[in-house]
C-alpha cells in the first residue's frame, strides 16, 4: 500500500491539487490583472462622482469630504465584490454576494453621506432667476436665460439633426449599395475622403456662409451644420446594414408587383432598423454635447443650448457657487449617458467602413 | 424608355440628392470660400475691400508668434498620440480582450465615458482636479501622501492638455484595437501557446503584426483629430498661460473670431485643410487595403 516505496516516474499525481494551484495562480493573476485596471479606470470615475456628490450635497464650496466618504465605503465594497466575483463559482451563490454586498454598501452610505444630501442645488430647475439673483449684487443682472429654455433648444438641436441625419443617410446608404450609377465609384471614395477630413478646420468659412445666408445666430443653421457634418461617417455605417441585406427579399417583394420605392419602404427598411438607431444615437448624443459650432454660431441668449448655459453659468458663478454649477452640470451629462448605457448593445452591431465595392 | 430613364433620374435625385446637397454645402463649398477669403482682407466687419497676398506673407515671415505655436502643437500632437492614442489605447484593448467578455465591457465602459460625456462637462471636471486651490482633487490627493501642492495649469500646462485630450483620445483606439483583436482566428494563439510562447511573446509576435492596419489608421486618423481638435484645449487652459497651450488649430480660431482678422485666419486655416486632404487621401489608401475592409465591426465612433 505504501507509495512512497513505488519509483518516482510512478508516483500517482495529485491532478486536483495541481488543478486547484493552477485555478488559485489563474485567480491570482486575473486579481492582479482586475486591481490595475481599476486603479487606472479611478481618475476617470472619481471626478464624476466627484460632480455627483457636490451636486447633491454641496454648500457653495466644491466640498470634496462626502466624495472621500463615499469613496470610502464604496472601494472597499468594489473589491469585496471582484474577490466574490473570482473566488465563488456558483452564480446563484455569487449573485446572492454581491446583493448582499451592495445592500450593506447602501445602507452605510446612507448612514455616512446621507444627511448631507439636499436638493438646494437644483433650484435652478424652477427658480429661472437664480443665476441672475446670485449676480445681482455685482450687477450682471437679467442675462440667464431659465434653463428649460437653454434644455428645450438643445433637445430641438439635438432631435433635429438626428432626425435629418437618418433620413438623409438612410436614403443616400441604400442608393449606393444597390443601384449602379455613373460616378458610383467616384461618389464612394469622395465620401471616404470626406469621413476622415477634419471639418473642425472649415470653421471660419462655415461661419460665414451662415453669415451670408442669414442663418447666423439660429437654432437652425447649426442643425444643418452638424447634420452635415455627421452625414459621411452615418451613411458608411447604412451602406454597411443595407449591404448586409440580402437582395432576394427585395427581389421577391418587386416580383410580386411592388414598385423600387415600395419595396425599399416596406421591406428593406425594417430590415436595417438597427442600423438607422445606431446613427440615430449617434447623431444625438453629437448635437446634445456639441460646444464648438453653437458658441461660435449662436449668440442670443434665448438661442442658448445646454452646453452654452452651463458655460455661462460656469465663468459667471463658479467663484460664487461650485455647488450650483455641478447641479447644472449633472443635468445636462445624464441625458447622454443615460441614452448611451440603455442602447450600447445596438450600437455594437454597428460596422464600420464596410466597402464592398 | 425614356419614362423609365425619368423615373430613374428622380428616383437618383430622391435618393441621393438631399445627401449631395448637404454634402456640397458644408464640405466642398466652405473648401472654395475659405481660398477666396485667404486672398482679401477681410476684418472685423466681414466686408471685403481689396485681394491681397498680405495674408500668406505675414503667415510666412511676419507672424512671430507662429514659431512658438508650431512648437507647441508638435510637442501636444505627438505627445499625446504617442502615450495615450496608440500606446493606452493598445495596453487598454489587450487587456480587456484577455478578460471575461462581461468584466472587458465594463472597463471600455469606463473609458469610453469621457468621450460620451459632453465637452463642457468634461472640461469643468479637469479644470476642479487640477485646481491649484484645497478643493482641488490632485492637491487634496496629493496632500493625503504628504506630497506639496501642485498648480498644473500653470506650471505644466502642455502636460495638462495632453492628459485631457488623452483621456478621451484612448478610447478610439482601444475600441478599434479591440475589434481587431477580436477578428484574430483563435487557432493562431493556440498555436503560439501550444509552441511555448510567453504573454508579451504572443502579444508582440501574433497580435501586433496581425493588427498593424487599424495601428497605422489610427495613428493618420487621430494624429489628423488632434491636429484640428482645440475644444478642449479652449475650455481648459483658452490657450494660456500666455500662448503656452495655443496650439495652431485654437490660434487660427483665435485669429479669426478673436481678434476679428477672418482673412488671416482663413489664410492660417488653409494650411490645416491641405493637411486636411492629404491625410484623408492617405488614409483613404489605407482604408481600401483589403485587410482593413474586411475587419470593420466597432462599438462607437
Amino acid at each position: 500500500m505504501s507509495t512512497a516505496a513505488l519509483p518516482l516516474a510512478d508516483a500517482p499525481v495529485d491532478w486536483h491539487a495541481l488543478a486547484a494551484q493552477a485555478r488559485f495562480r489563474r485567480r491570482l493573476s486575473t486579481g492582479l490583472l482586475y486591481g490595475a485596471m481599476a486603479l487606472g479606470a479611478l481618475p476617470v470615475l472619481v471626478p464624476y462622482l466627484w460632480l455627483v456628490t457636490v451636486a447633491f450635497s454641496g454648500r457653495t464650496g466644491a466640498t470634496t469630504f462626502v466624495l472621500w466618504r463615499t469613496l470610502a465605503v464604496a472601494l472597499p465594497a468594489l473589491v469585496l465584490a471582484s474577490i466574490v466575483g473570482l473566488v465563488i463559482d456558483d452564480a446563484r451563490r455569487r449573485r446572492r454576494g454581491f446583493l448582499l454586498i451592495a445592500a450593506v454598501t447602501a445602507l452605510i452610505l446612507a448612514f455616512v453621506a446621507g444627511p448631507h444630501l439636499h436638493l438646494h442645488n437644483w433650484r435652478f430647475l424652477w427658480n429661472p432667476d437664480v443665476a441672475d439673483a446670485m449676480l445681482g449684487a455685482s450687477g450682471v443682472g437679467g442675462k440667464f436665460p431659465s434653463v428649460w429654455t437653454a434644455f428645450v433648444n438643445s433637445l430641438v438641436l439635438a432631435g433635429t439633426q438626428m432626425a435629418l441625419v437618418v433620413a438623409v443617410a438612410t436614403l443616400a446608404g441604400y442608393y449606393i449599395s444597390r443601384f449602379a450609377f455613373s460616378g458610383r465609384a467616384v461618389f464612394l471614395q469622395g465620401l471616404l475622403v470626406l469621413h476622415a477630413f477634419p471639418a473642425m478646420t472649415l470653421i471660419i468659412p462655415i461661419f460665414l456662409m451662415m453669415y451670408w445666408i442669414g442663418l447666423q445666430d439660429t437654432i437652425a443653421g447649426v442643425i444643418l451644420v452638424i447634420a452635415a457634418l455627421e452625414l459621411p461617417f452615418a451613411i458608411f455605417v447604412m451602406k454597411g446594414f443595407f449591404d448586409a441585406v440580402p437582395w432576394d427579399i427585395e427581389m421577391s417583394a418587386m416580383t410580386d408587383g411592388a414598385s423600387r420605392r415600395q419595396a425599399f419602404f416596406h421591406v428593406v427598411l425594417p430590415q436595417v432598423k438597427v442600423g438607422m438607431l445606431a446613427i440615430a444615437i449617434f447623431a444625438f448624443i453629437r448635437g446634445w454635447e456639441e460646444y464648438v459650432f453653437v458658441r461660435t454660431l449662436l449668440i442670443a441668449q434665448e438661442n442658448w443650448t445646454m452646453s452654452l448655459y452651463l458655460f455661462w453659468t460656469i465663468t459667471d458663478v463658479m467663484g460664487v457657487d461650485y455647488a450650483l454649477v455641478s447641479a447644472v452640470g449633472v443635468f445636462y451629462v445624464l441625458p447622454s449617458v443615460i441614452l448611451y448605457l440603455l442602447t450600447q448593445r445596438y450600437l455594437t452591431q454597428m460596422t464600420f467602413g464596410g466597402i464592398k465595392g | 424608355m425614356s419614362r423609365a430613364l425619368a423615373r430613374q433620374r428622380l428616383d437618383m435625385a430622391l435618393f441621393l440628392g438631399p445627401a449631395c446637397l448637404l454634402l456640397a454645402f458644408f464640405f466642398l463649398a466652405p473648401v472654395v470660400v475659405d481660398v477666396f477669403l485667404a486672398f482679401t482682407d477681410m476684418g472685423r466687419n466681414l466686408t471685403v475691400t481689396r485681394f491681397t497676398t498680405e495674408n500668406f506673407e505675414r503667415m510666412l515671415s511676419g507672424d512671430r508668434r507662429l514659431p512658438s505655436v508650431l512648437l507647441v502643437t508638435a510637442t501636444y500632437v505627438l505627445g499625446t498620440l504617442a502615450i495615450f492614442n496608440l500606446t493606452y489605447g493598445l495596453v487598454l484593448a489587450l487587456v480587456t480582450t484577455s478578460m471575461p467578455e462581461g468584466a472587458g465591457a465594463f472597463f471600455r465602459a469606463v473609458w469610453l465615458l469621457p468621450r460620451m460625456s459632453p465637452s463642457v462637462v468634461y472640461a469643468l471636471l479637469w479644470g476642479w482636479v487640477v485646481a491649484p486651490t484645497d478643493y482641488g482633487l490632485l492637491n487634496q490627493t496629493l496632500g493625503a501622501f504628504g506630497l506639496p501642492r501642485i498648480d498644473v495649469k500653470s506650471d505644466a500646462p502642455v502636460v495638462l492638455i495632453i492628459l485631457a485630450n488623452g483621456f478621451i483620445g484612448a478610447s478610439f483606439g482601444m475600441i478599434i484595437f479591440t475589434s481587431a483583436i477580436r477578428s484574430i482566428p483563435q487557432h493562431l494563439f493556440w498555436a503560439a501557446r501550444a509552441d511555448g510562447a510567453s504573454g508579451l511573446g504572443i502579444v508582440r509576435h501574433v497580435t501586433l503584426p496581425a493588427i498593424r492596419w487599424q495601428i497605422s489608421f489610427v495613428t493618420i486618423y487621430q494624429a489628423l483629430s488632434l491636429l484640428v481638435s482645440f475644444e478642449y484645449i479652449w475650455l481648459i487652459t483658452d490657450g494660456g498661460p500666455f500662448y503656452d497651450t495655443t496650439v495652431y488649430a485654437l490660434y487660427v480660431y483665435q485669429r479669426a473670431f478673436g481678434n476679428g482678422q477672418y482673412a488671416y485666419g482663413a489664410a492660417l486655416a488653409l494650411g490645416l485643410v491641405l493637411i486636411g486632404i492629404t491625410a484623408a487621401l492617405v488614409l483613404w489608401r489605407l482604408m481600401d487595403m483589403k485587410e482593413l475592409l474586411q475587419r470593420p465591426r466597432i462599438e462607437v465612433t
